[in-house]
């Protein structure tokens, strides 16, 4: 009669004894990247965490540890890397804290202060705080952007931007741009009704897809329409197996190399600024020496034009080569390890 | 708190092909069209290795995957191939988008409750009641026609009951290659950051889910042969192997009277 | 995704730390929700059993828990908890009290009553007769419960990728191979969430095996 009870009682304490280990195990978040092979010697920067901010000349102290955080998207977690890796070289311990979801979930993330450093897109940036003030002109945004923060209480600061921009990409096949002539978005009106029209689910809301579509004398919503998120592997192949004709795609999206895709010229200017930047909280910087943190990064963003974006990415989208590799192969290349 | 009621009682959203009971028929559709398909399937399959003891454990482990295989990934997965297969077999990429990708993950999906269930049920019968039929002169088809499959049907329709459940719950990811469904709701609130039409969209996949449900629960009382309602499933000793046997229970099955 | 081979093996040798690590937080994925799954639902079933009334309402909850898309469902909890463990794990568990709860509640229900006045005759508590009685015979239909829980979490915790990195688990990895067009990161997180899901039910039926002795001994039981 004891051992089926002794057994229901084993059952519970190893069920209780696991939840309890595996509980402890999970509640350290952080993953550092894989096989991150920093070669930087990374300095003690720990300790100074913790101490008050100096505004003194750089010294090791004033190395904070520093929390990056990205997208769940490559580009994004590109971005983060290389500024990682850049900044430990340069002395800062880093703690990554990549793919954070959308940027709806990331942002509240920031701005509860769980990470200290986010790479961001000027234009998306500031619509998300305001779609009316979204311009073509990235430095603009990043002056927008900027103001935002300030208006919240002094929260970030947004750094210089890079010229590689990742914007939207009004996307048709090859044979599409063959049969019907389309060079440019303007000529598009003449055929809409030709076409199945691939738009996000929330183009009626975005002015920078319905008004943009509009301003090009596209009748909204179209005749066809298939709701697909923009930029996705799922709007790529609907595109290239003809399930729709036109498509939203991201300008650096290796998809578009892959496939042979025609991008159509944005000839009236609609589509936003997209300038990568990268934000920093302020709490953070007032840890360290500012100018000296920014130059790290300042670095980082002046050589990356939009043609070395779409190559990196075909780098991670195509070769499937590891992140942390393209990272420290371009900031190699570009002389920013040395 | 998002408002959800507002959303639900805007005569608006009653209305033309973007409404709620366009989308509920789009979503009724490809969920009758799945479970049909599995039951097809699988109900022919699960009478065979019930009836039998044959090929169970294969059958179950196949069924397994099936419910193992995460739906979103493989619809997403059966995406391209069902884009490139379009010209060669000759049907309209378009469904080859919207409709292929979820129809197919939705059947996978929905197989395994059915088989599992047929097979449980059947295994449940009485082994000695067969045995009876035999000597009785019955024809095999027969015993599983006029014994077996009778007893069996409570089991049956319990795992009918789960697999539309399921279905009906995951076919809102249908939404994301542009399929219709309630699923639009969700994925559109999602979009356009329009919390009322996301949760009302929950709302009534839920609401939907448990009037099926609720539905079917009667038809599995209604076809539940007199002698077995509200009795203790009797346990029998069986030949085959017990790592197999499957509860019935699992499928909603009340055989016993819980008022100890 | 054309020219390339399906799958790229290369890849898997030179990355099965990548492999190994996500493996692991899919198992955190999937055994966190089952094991307070069923400790929540065995307080249900037992509840339900004393309060037969309960029944009904206790799985029309569930039921109602169930059918809530996941989507939804991390709407709801991701300004609330954040992108942790939890706001993976709530959905995860509530999922399975729908098949866990039923299965126990059958488990406890199906003890003969004659058994039951025995013990009752035989001087024991109602918390002992619980215990040493109603509990271990409750046990094979309870874990038929927990393999078919655990087989649903192990398939249902991708959808956990929407996390990102740290919690993503192989639904990351599907995740990223659909985002990259590289469909070796899709099938190796398909498949290992199928084998992962095999070995996990091969495990439960050993541990079975061993929990309950007296039922491979099945001559004469009535």
């Amino acid at each position: 009669m004891r051992r089926p009870d002794m057994r229901m009682n084993r059952l519970f304490a190893l069920a209780a004894a696991m939840v309890v280990v595996l509980a402890a195990c999970s509640s350290s978040g952080t993953t550092p990247a894989p096989s991150a092979a920093s070669a930087a010697p990374s300095a003690a920067a720990s300790e100074a965490a913790s101490a008050a901010p100096s505004s003194a000349a750089p010294s090791e102290a004033a190395k904070a540890e520093v929390r990056i955080g990205s997208d769940n998207f490559y580009e994004s977690k590109l971005m983060a890397e290389l500024y990682a890796q850049a900044l430990e070289h340069a002395g800062y311990t880093v703690t990554r804290q990549f793919g954070l979801g959308s940027r709806q979930t990331r942002v509240p993330i920031f701005t509860k202060g769980l990470v200290d450093l986010v790479p961001e897109y000027v234009g998306s940036g500031l619509g998300y705080y305001d779609k009316t003030l979204v311009t073509g002109d990235g430095e603009a945004n990043r002056t927008a952007l900027q103001a935002q923060y300030d208006k919240a209480d002094n929260l970030a600061t947004v750094l210089a931007i890079a010229p590689g921009q990742d914007t939207n990409a009004a996307v048709v096949r090859q044979d599409t741009a063959a049969s019907l002539n389309l060079t440019k978005m303007s000529d598009l009106a003449a055929v809409q009704d030709k076409l199945k029209w691939g738009l996000p689910p929330d183009c009626d809301k975005n002015p920078l897809c319905k008004d943009a579509l509009e301003s090009y004398g596209i009748k909204y919503p179209p005749k066809v329409r298939r709701a697909l998120a923009a930029c996705d592997a799922p709007i790529a192949q609907a595109l290239q197996g003809k399930a729709i004709d036109f498509a939203w795609l991201c300008s650096t999206q290796p998809a578009i190399a892959q496939f042979g895709f025609k991008v159509l010229d944005d000839d009236k200017k609609t589509q936003p600024a997209e300038n990568l930047a990268p934000v920093v909280r302020n709490d953070y910087l007032a840890k360290v020496d500012k100018a000296a943190f920014s130059a790290v990064l300042d670095a980082v963003s002046a050589k990356m034009t939009t043609d070395e974006l779409t190559k990196l990415g075909v780098k991670v989208g195509v070769d499937n080569e590891d992140l942390e590799d393209v990272a420290k192969q371009w900031l190699t290349d570009n002389g920013l390890l040395s | 708190m998002p408002d959800i009621l507002g959303w639900l009682l805007d005569p608006i959203n009653w209305s033309g092909p973007e409404g709620i009971p366009s989308r509920l028929i789009e979503h009724l559709q490809i969920c009758l069209l799945a479970v049909g398909t599995a039951t097809a399937i699988g109900l022919p399959v699960g009478l065979y290795v019930g009836h039998t003891g044959r090929f169970a454990g294969l059958a179950i482990n196949l069924a397994n995957i099936g419910r193992a295989v995460p739906s979103y990934a493989l619809m997403v997965g059966i995406l391209p191939i069902a884009l490139n297969l379009a010209p060669s077999v000759g049907y309209d990429p378009d469904l080859g988008l919207t409709f292929l990708p979820l129809f197919l993950a939705m059947t996978l999906l929905a197989i395994p409750p059915i088989l599992v269930a047929t097979y449980a049920g059947l295994r449940e019968v009485d082994r000695d009641l067969i045995e009876a039929g035999r000597g009785m002169g019955l024809t095999e088809r027969q015993i599983l026609g006029r014994l077996e499959v009778p007893l069996a049907v409570p089991v049956i329709i319990g795992g009918f009951r789960t697999s539309t459940l399921q279905v009906i719950a995951t076919a809102t990811i249908g939404a994301i290659l542009s399929f219709g469904g309630l699923g639009r709701f969700i994925i559109d609130g999602l979009a356009n950051k329009d919390d009322a039409m996301l949760f009302a969209g929950a709302v009534l996949v839920t609401v939907l889910a448990l009037l099926v449900d609720a539905v079917l629960a009667v038809v599995q009382r209604v076809l539940t042969p007199r002698a077995l309602r509200g009795k203790p499933a009797p346990r029998r000793p069986s030949d085959d192997d017990d790592e197999d046997r499957i509860d019935p229970a699992m499928f909603g099955v009340r055989t016993v009277d819980v008022s100890a | 995704m054309e020219g390339q081979p399906l799958v790229d093996f290369d890849w898997i040798l030179s990355h099965l730390d990548d492999v190994v690590e996500r493996l692991v937080q899919h198992v955190q994925l999937s055994i966190i929700p089952v094991v307070l799954g069923f400790l929540i639902s065995l307080f249900l079933a037992i509840w339900a059993v004393r309060q037969p009334r309960v029944y009904g309402p206790v799985v029309a909850i569930s039921g109602i828990l169930y059918t809530i898309p996941s989507i939804a469902a991390f709407a709801l909890l991701i300004p609330i908890f954040g992108l942790t463990l939890i706001t993976a794990v709530v959905p995860l568990t509530t999922y399975t009290l729908l098949i866990l709860v039923r299965n126990n509640a059958s488990g406890f229900a199906a003890v003969p009553a004659d058994v039951l006045e025995a013990a009752e005759g035989m001087g024991y508590t109602r918390w002992e007769r619980m215990r040493r009685i109603e509990l271990p015979l409750a046990v094979p239909l309870m874990i038929a419960g927990i393999r078919l829980a655990v087989v649903t979490t192990i398939g249902l915790a991708t959808v956990a990728a929407i996390l990102g990195d740290s919690f993503g688990g192989l639904g990351q990895f599907i995740t990223e191979g659909l985002q990259t067009f590289f469909p070796t990161k899709i099938y190796i997180g398909a498949v290992l969430s199928v084998a992962l899901a095999f070995l996990a039910d091969f495990l439960i039926i050993k541990a079975e095996r061993r929990l309950t002795p007296w039922a491979t001994a099945r001559a004469g039981r009535v």
